[in-house]
């Protein structure tokens, strides 16, 4: 059992495990505990100090979206982002529930909403207490600095006055030759202009002063309205979600139709003349609409878990069009030195071209292929597929998976083609002796030998596809992780900064996860342990 | 300077090879055999030059020398890995073009696919050559020649959880379950220890004496090309190497390792491929391979003198 852990963890590359398992079976807990320290708590600390550093230094520095957000910010966007995934799934869940647990959810909504009227005064009333104790306890900082304002600007007002009469009154006797008295008054004038920029930058200091005292942070007025929002969300999803559980609901609007269709059949059955054209035209259009609420579903807006599957599906798209370009064309080049000539230039050429510049070309290209999305077969088949049909796959998706594809493939191609090149020669002698044909080299002795080095460029490849991906989506607007740092972006509002930070960690760990996936994977295909370095 | 050996021929083999038809008594035909590479002058070098040598049907022929002479050129040229400068190979009346598995080998690395199990390793080949046959009759020959090589209960692991002892063994397994003309042996066990080494000897005598599989086994051990050969044939040094001496063994197959080195001509034996050798290590290379020294050997009856066991020599 023990060895068996130990190896699924190192298969696994979780090697920072092995300890702890060692620890468990009582084997050198010394030396175990070491281990531990140097693979799990130093990085731990390491971690903590980055995000001590980042608490401490991030409330410094102010842009114009805000301070940068600390941690603790971050991680209140990070659940707020799945808050509204959560209730969206709910209203979701809402529109299409009937009968007896349509009936009991909405009680249960209902009794929340009750019980929420009070709670919401009561913040709302903390909201104004706190406003009050702010407002008196910064006008009680704020006074002195007023009057002290006040006193001195009317001093430096009259004291300006009164230096500009005595050298408009002086301004009078001087005479008309006397060049050093001219000279001397004018001194006097630069004297007067510099002290009278000197009191109004005192006055401006002091200005200032009272400006910051007012913009500070008030933490109970902070918290009174952390609390007032909190629960007037609450109140909006309740109220939206008895919407989609009473009115809105979608077996009470069928019902309801149906109703008025029954009525007006009944009424059609003794009409005569065109009071029967009218009713038939009616109970037609009727049955049309009964059929469309039949179909419909909640229009739910997209949230970022939806957004990092549809991204997880795009750059697996785009792996495996880049997979299936990239692996026989290296395979050609690994087993013909003319043919790597042949495709040497364009490797060379296109690899280091930018995912900026290829989305605006795919989509172009895959625009002229799908002028009109609506009716194209291949949107609606993949619209029916079972797991990919609610993504809504259009033109930008495809031309984003195309530019993932474009990118990433150059790696597993130039690993491939330096798989299939470097086979050993014994392996290829045996082919000879045996006269193997071309398909059995290729699928018995050719792959299987650079399998590998083909995994450890399909490793690569899906890095730099994820890389990708983020700034494909950004640019294209397909649905997606991009998207959401875009729409962010653009939104401006109080938590976009803390979501996009969100998002640096999100895009961080399923990099991470699926690099450890292709390092399995990589184990997994070597025959020799030397290979699979992490 | 050194003895002809052919007066070592014992009536016994004389026997057996006058009993055949003169198909099996020239079953693989060395003639003139070539191999040149072009130095960065533009001249050509002759690592083996005029090699020559008869082997007769189900006949274990050792080639030794010193290492770098060109004998595994040799073995490489016959297997047809190797492109032969000028000259030709004739193996059972066909001179050979390319490799194929008509011809065997077992390399001294044992070569196997490490991303197959010694079963899988052995099967790529026998599905291969019997094309025709049933999978479970396929499977069975795979099984067989496995566990003939001592490998039954190993068959299902990968090479690299086998001893190199044990991967050597499939390479035996994967070469006779080829069902060879010729089996070719390169320095198979020089990279075991010498218990191994004295097994895998007796694991291939016993398989040759029941498959008479006619056999050139490359070593630069003396002892071992003594005990597993009807014939030793030395090769001189490079460049230019060619056929130095032959000799002929005096013991009979199957055969007993203790009863061959306790024959009484075995030290004799011995120190005449030793004095070759060593003879080999004090002459210069050069005259040697200026002189070239052997009656062309043709394939018409009228050639039918016992030349094929005399080569080089003539020319001492």
């Amino acid at each position: 059992m023990k060895y068996k852990l130990i190896k699924a963890i190192d298969v696994a590359g979780l090697t920072f495990l092995t300890p702890v398992v060692r620890l468990c079976y009582g084997e050198e807990p010394k030396k175990q505990l070491q281990e531990i320290g140097r693979f799990i708590v130093v990085p731990l600390i390491a971690f903590a100090v980055f995000v001590g550093l980042w608490g401490a230094i991030a409330p410094r520095h102010k842009t114009k979206s805000g301070e940068v957000p600390t941690p603790l910010v971050v991680w209140d966007a990070a659940s707020s982002i799945w808050r509204f995934h959560d209730r969206e799934a709910d209203k979701e869940d809402a529109y299409g529930l009937s009968g007896k647990t349509r009936e009991q959810k909405l009680a249960i909504v209902e009794k929340r909403l009750s019980q929420l009227e009070p709670l919401e005064t009561l913040a709302n009333q903390h909201v104004k207490e706190a406003n009050a104790a702010r407002t008196t306890s910064v006008e009680e900082l704020v006074g002195p600095i007023l009057t002290q304002y006040e006193k001195l600007d009317a001093e430096f007002s009259a004291a300006q006055t009164e230096r500009e009469a005595a050298l408009k009154r002086d301004a009078g006797l001087l005479a008309s030759a006397d060049r050093a008295a001219r000279e001397a008054y004018l001194q006097r004038v630069r004297d007067h202009a510099a002290k009278t920029e000197a009191e109004r930058e005192q006055l401006k200091e002091l200005k200032a002063e009272e400006t910051a005292i007012r913009a500070e942070k008030f933490p109970q007025l902070v918290n009174a309205l952390k609390a007032q929002t909190r629960i007037a969300e609450e109140r909006q999803y309740l109220g939206k979600l008895s919407e989609q559980l009473g009115h809105g609901n979608r077996t009470l609007k069928l019902d309801e139709q149906m109703a008025q269709l029954r009525a007006d059949q009944v009424t059609f059955l003794s009409a005569e003349g065109d009071a029967a054209f009218m009713l038939a035209q009616r109970i037609v259009r009727q049955e049309a609409r009964i059929q469309k609420t039949s179909e419909s579903t909640y229009a739910k807006p997209w949230t970022l878990p939806m957004q990092i599957y549809r991204s997880l599906a795009c750059v697996f798209a785009g792996f495996l069009i880049g997979s299936a370009i990239a692996i026989p064309i290296g395979v050609l080049c690994g087993l013909s030195k003319t043919f790597m000539a042949a495709m040497t230039p364009f490797i060379a050429l296109f690899k280091p071209v930018s995912p900026i510049v290829w989305l605006p070309i795919a989509l172009i290209i895959v625009g002229g292929f799908i002028p009109d999305p609506d009716k194209h077969w291949l949107i609606d088949f993949l619209a029916n597929l079972p797991l990919l049909g609610w993504m809504k796959i259009n033109p930008a998706f495809i031309a984003s998976a195309i530019t993932v594809a474009l990118c990433s493939l150059w790696a597993t191609m130039t690993n491939t083609a330096l798989g299939v090149a470097s086979i050993d020669k014994d392996h290829l002698n045996v082919a000879r002796v045996l006269r193997l044909g071309f398909k059995d080299r290729l699928f018995k002795i050719v792959i299987p030998s650079s399998l590998p080095l083909i995994f450890a460029g399909l490793r690569i490849s899906l890095g730099v596809g994820w890389m990708v991906l983020i700034a494909a989506e950004l640019l294209s607007s397909s649905e997606g992780i991009g998207k959401f740092v875009w729409d962010q972006f653009n939104n401006g509002a109080s938590d976009s900064f803390a979501k996009m930070m969100v998002v640096v960690f999100v895009v961080g760990l399923i990099g991470l996860v699926l690099d450890r996936i292709m390092i399995v994977f990589q184990r997994l295909v070597s025959f020799d342990d030397a290979a699979a370095a992490i | 300077m050194i003895q002809p050996i052919t007066e070592n021929l014992t009536p016994a083999a004389e026997a057996k090879t006058d009993g055949m038809a003169l198909a099996e008594r020239r079953f693989v035909e060395f003639y003139e055999v070539t191999k040149a590479y072009p130095n960065p002058y533009g001249e050509d070098i002759a690592v083996v030059k005029g090699f020559n040598l008869i082997v007769s049907k189900g006949e274990v022929v050792s080639v030794i020398g010193h290492s770098g002479c060109g004998k595994s050129t040799v073995l490489t040229m016959v297997a047809g890995l190797n492109d032969i400068s000028s000259g030709g190979i004739v193996v059972g009346g066909r001179e050979i073009v390319g490799p194929g598995p008509d011809r065997a080998v077992v390399f001294q690395a044992p070569c196997l696919l490490p991303w197959m199990t010694a079963f899988q390793n052995v099967k790529i080949g026998v599905d291969r050559v019997y094309p025709q046959a049933s999978k479970q009759d396929r499977k069975q020959l795979c099984e067989y020649y496995l566990s003939v090589v001592g490998l039954a209960d190993a068959m299902h692991r990968y090479p690299k959880e086998l001893s190199g002892g044990m991967q050597q063994r499939v390479g035996i397994a994967r070469a006779i379950a080829l069902k060879p003309r010729m089996l070719l042996l390169d320095e198979p066990f020089g990279r075991l220890d010498s218990l191994t080494r004295m097994e895998l000897q007796d694991v291939i005598l016993d398989i040759l004496n029941r498959e008479k599989i006619t056999t050139m086994v490359i070593t630069h051990d003396v002892d071992e090309a003594i005990y597993m050969s009807d014939r030793v044939c030395m090769m001189t040094n490079g460049p230019g190497a060619r056929v130095g001496q032959v000799l002929q063994l005096p013991f009979e197959r199957p055969r007993e390792r203790h009863a061959v080195l306790e024959h009484p001509d075995y030290y004799d034996l011995r120190g005449c491929l030793l004095s070759f050798l060593e003879g080999q290590d004090r002459r210069p290379a050069e005259p040697e391979v200026a002189v070239t020294a052997h009656e062309p050997v043709t394939t018409d009856a009228a050639a039918e003198v016992e030349e094929e066991l005399v080569t080089a020599d003539a020319a001492h």
